[in-house]
C-alpha cells in the first residue's frame, strides 16, 4: 500500500514537472503545444539509450536529455511559431507522433515496441534497493522543487510580464519593442528542456520504456491538469496534476470493489471519468481550481505623490 | 502496379473526402478544430455493427440507422458540452473536443471490448480490370462518395439552410442582422455532419475493422485533407483528401507502412508552413 503511494507520488512528479513546462508555454506565453508526449519520449529515449546503448554515466546522460528537449523544443518553434494556435496545435501533436512512430519502427535502435531496458538508475549503489523508491521519490520532489522556482522565477520577472503581454496581444507586444519571436522560441525551447528532464526521470524508474507509453493521451492528461488547476498559475496546476494523477491511478482501488469490471473496462472506466472532470470543471471554473492572479497595479507610496498621473 | 496504387489511393479519398467536408463545414460554424470526430466515426461504425450483426438488419438499414444515431449523439453533445463553451478559446474547446473522443472510444470499450470485428458481408472475389483489383464494398463507397459530395453541393448553393449555412460561416453577426437564425444553422449543421461521420463510421467498417481506434486514425487524415484543401472550404476539402489518399499511398512505396499515420502530419506541417492559408483558401489575418 504505502510502496502505491509512493510510486503514485513519483508519477504525480513527472506529470507535475510536464504541466509547468506546458504553463511556460501555454499558460504564461500563450503558445499551444499538444506535442508533449514526443519531448517525453525524447527525453527518456535519449537518456535511457546514452546510458544503455552508449555506456555514458548518468552524470552526463540525464542533462543530455534535457539538452535534447531544449534543442528539439527551439527546432519546433523556430519552423512554426507564427502559425495560429489552432493549427499549432495540430502541427505540435504531429511532431509528438512523428518522434513516436520513428521510436517504435527504428526498432535496431530503440528497440521499438519490445520495449529499451535501461539498467543505471541515479544513485543505486548508494542507497541500496530496500528504500530506494522513497530516494527516487524525493529526487523527484527535488527535480519538482527546481523547475518549480524557475518557473515561478520567469513569472515573475519582468520576463513575465513581457510572456503575458506576448500571450494576450503578440502585436501590441511587439510594437512596444519586445522581440516576440526571441521569445517565443526561447521559452518553447526551455519548456522542451523541462518536458526532456521529466522524461529522463521517468526513463530510469520505470527502467523499461517502449513507444506505447507515449500515445498522445499523456499530452491530454498534462493539458488537463493545467486546465484543470488554473492557466497562468503554477502552485494552482500543482493541484491539477495532482488531482488529474489522483484520479488516474486513484481509481484504480474500485477495480477491487467492483468485481465485475476486468482492467480493460476499468481503465476506459477511468478515461471517461477524467473526461468527464475536465468538461465539468470548465463548465463550473471556466479558469480553473485555483485562477491566475490578475495583474494588478500597486501605486507607490512615496510622500502622497501618484505615481502616475492618470486622466 | 502503378494503377492499383491509384485505385487505393482514390478509394482512401473517397473514405476521406466526405468527413473533411462534414469537418470544414462544423469548423465554419464552431470556429475551432473540433477532434471529437474521431469519437463520432467510431459511434457511427459501432452503431451500424449493433444494428447489423447481433440485430441482423440488412447493411443498408445498419447504415441509416447508423447515421440517424450518430447525427444523435453529435446534436447531443453540441448541445450538452460545446454550446455552454462557445465563449472558450480554441484551444480550450480542441482539449474538450479530444477528451469527448476519448470518453466516446471508452464508452464504446466498456460494452464492446477492444476485439477486431466486422460488418455481416458476403466475402466476394474482387472485381479484375486488366490488373487492377477493386472490390464490391470499395466501389460502393467511391460511388457514396460522389454522390454526397454532389449532396452537399446542391444543398450548399441552392437551398434556403444552405445559403442560411454559408451566411453564418462567412459572417456570423451579418447573418443575425439579416434574420438568419444562428441556432437553428448550427443544430442543422451539427446533425447533418453527425449523419456524415456514421456513414463514414460505415465506410471504415467496411474498407478496415471495427476497432474503437477506427475514428483515432482517420482524424489526421481527414484534417490534413481538410487543412490542405483550406479549411471552411468544403470543395477544397475533396482535392485535399484526393491529395493525402494518394500520398499516403506513394509512401507505402518508400517507406513501412507503419509511417503512414505521420504522412498526414507532414503534409499538414509543409502545407502550414508555407501555405498557411491552405491551397485554395483565402488568407486570413492571423488574431
Amino acid at each position: 500500500m504505502s510502496a502505491y503511494l509512493i510510486s503514485m507520488a513519483t508519477y504525480a512528479g513527472f506529470f507535475m514537472i510536464l504541466a509547468l513546462a506546458l504553463n511556460l508555454q501555454w499558460g504564461l506565453t500563450g503558445m499551444v503545444n499538444f506535442g508533449i508526449a514526443g519531448f517525453y519520449a525524447l527525453g527518456a529515449y535519449a537518456s535511457g539509450l546514452l546510458s544503455a546503448k552508449a555506456g555514458w554515466p548518468l552524470g552526463i546522460a540525464m542533462p543530455a536529455a534535457v539538452l535534447a528537449g531544449f534543442l528539439a523544443g527551439g527546432l519546433v518553434a523556430l519552423l512554426s511559431i507564427r502559425l495560429r494556435e489552432d493549427f499549432l496545435a495540430i502541427v505540435t501533436l504531429g511532431v509528438g507522433e512523428m518522434i513516436r512512430l520513428i521510436v517504435l519502427n527504428e526498432d535496431q535502435i530503440t528497440e521499438g515496441p519490445r520495449g529499451l531496458r535501461i539498467e543505471a538508475q541515479p544513485f543505486h549503489a548508494a542507497v541500496g534497493p530496500e528504500n530506494y523508491p522513497l530516494f527516487y521519490l524525493c529526487l523527484v520532489a527535488v527535480f519538482v522543487t527546481i523547475t518549480y522556482f524557475i518557473c515561478e522565477r520567469i513569472r515573475t520577472a519582468p520576463l513575465g510580464r513581457t510572456l503575458r503581454a506576448i500571450r494576450e496581444d503578440d502585436v501590441v507586444a511587439g510594437v512596444l519593442g519586445k522581440d516576440v519571436f526571441r521569445h517565443r522560441v526561447q521559452i518553447f525551447a526551455i519548456g522542451g528542456g523541462f518536458m526532456g528532464l521529466a522524461g529522463a526521470l521517468y526513463a530510469h524508474y520505470v527502467q523499461n520504456i517502449s513507444p506505447d507509453v507515449f500515445l498522445p493521451m499523456v499530452a491530454m492528461f498534462v493539458w488537463m491538469s493545467v486546465i484543470v488547476g488554473g492557466a497562468g498559475n503554477n502552485r494552482g496546476l500543482l493541484i491539477g496534476a495532482g488531482t488529474v494523477i489522483m484520479f488516474l491511478e486513484g481509481t484504480r482501488f474500485i477495480g477491487d470493489a467492483v468485481p465485475r469490471l476486468d482492467a480493460e473496462k476499468m481503465s476506459a472506466l477511468r478515461i471517461i471519468i477524467i473526461g468527464l472532470l475536465l468538461i465539468v470543471t470548465i463548465r463550473v471554473r471556466p479558469r480553473g481550481l485555483v485562477p491566475e492572479p490578475k495583474f494588478a497595479f500597486e501605486p507607490t507610496r512615496d510622500a502622497g505623490q501618484p505615481a502616475r498621473s492618470t486622466p | 502496379m502503378s494503377m492499383q496504387l491509384l485505385v487505393n489511393a482514390l478509394v482512401n479519398a473517397a473514405l476521406i473526402a466526405p468527413p473533411a467536408m462534414a469537418f470544414s463545414l462544423l469548423f465554419g460554424i464552431l470556429r475551432f478544430p473540433n477532434f471529437a470526430i474521431g469519437g463520432y466515426i467510431t459511434v457511427g461504425a459501432f452503431a451500424a455493427y449493433t444494428l447489423n450483426v447481433p440485430l441482423g438488419l440488412p447493411l443498408l438499414v445498419a447504415s441509416a440507422g447508423s447515421m440517424v444515431i450518430t447525427g444523435l449523439v453529435v446534436w447531443l453533445i453540441h448541445i450538452l458540452v460545446f454550446k455552454p463553451m462557445h465563449k472558450e478559446s480554441a484551444v480550450t474547446l480542441l482539449v474538450v473536443s479530444i477528451a469527448v473522443t476519448l470518453i466516446l472510444e471508452s464508452v464504446i470499450r466498456i460494452f464492446y471490448s477492444a476485439d477486431v470485428r466486422g460488418f455481416d458481408v458476403p466475402l466476394q472475389r474482387p472485381y479484375r480490370i486488366g490488373d487492377m483489383r477493386i472490390t464490391k464494398e470499395q466501389i460502393e463507397i467511391l460511388v457514396c462518395a460522389v454522390v454526397l459530395a454532389i449532396g452537399l453541393h446542391l444543398l450548399l448553393k441552392h437551398t434556403r439552410i444552405g445559403r442560411a449555412m454559408r451566411a453564418v460561416s462567412d459572417n456570423p453577426m451579418l447573418a443575425a442582422i439579416r434574420g438568419v437564425d444562428a441556432a437553428r444553422v448550427t443544430a442543422f449543421t451539427t446533425v447533418l455532419c453527425g449523419a456524415i461521420f456514421g456513414l463514414t463510421g460505415v465506410f471504415a467498417g467496411l474498407d478496415l475493422v471495427i476497432e474503437p481506434l477506427i475514428g483515432w486514425n482517420l482524424t489526421i487524415p481527414i484534417f490534413a485533407a481538410a487543412i490542405l484543401g483550406g479549411i471552411g472550404s468544403p470543395y477544397g476539402a475533396i482535392v485535399g483528401a484526393l491529395m493525402v489518399g494518394l500520398a499516403e499511398e506513394l509512401t507505402i512505396l518508400v517507406l513501412p507502412s507503419t509511417y503512414k499515420l505521420g504522412v498526414g502530419f507532414v503534409i499538414i506541417a509543409v502545407l502550414l508552413l508555407v501555405r498557411p492559408q491552405g491551397l485554395f483558401g483565402t488568407a486570413e489575418i492571423k488574431k
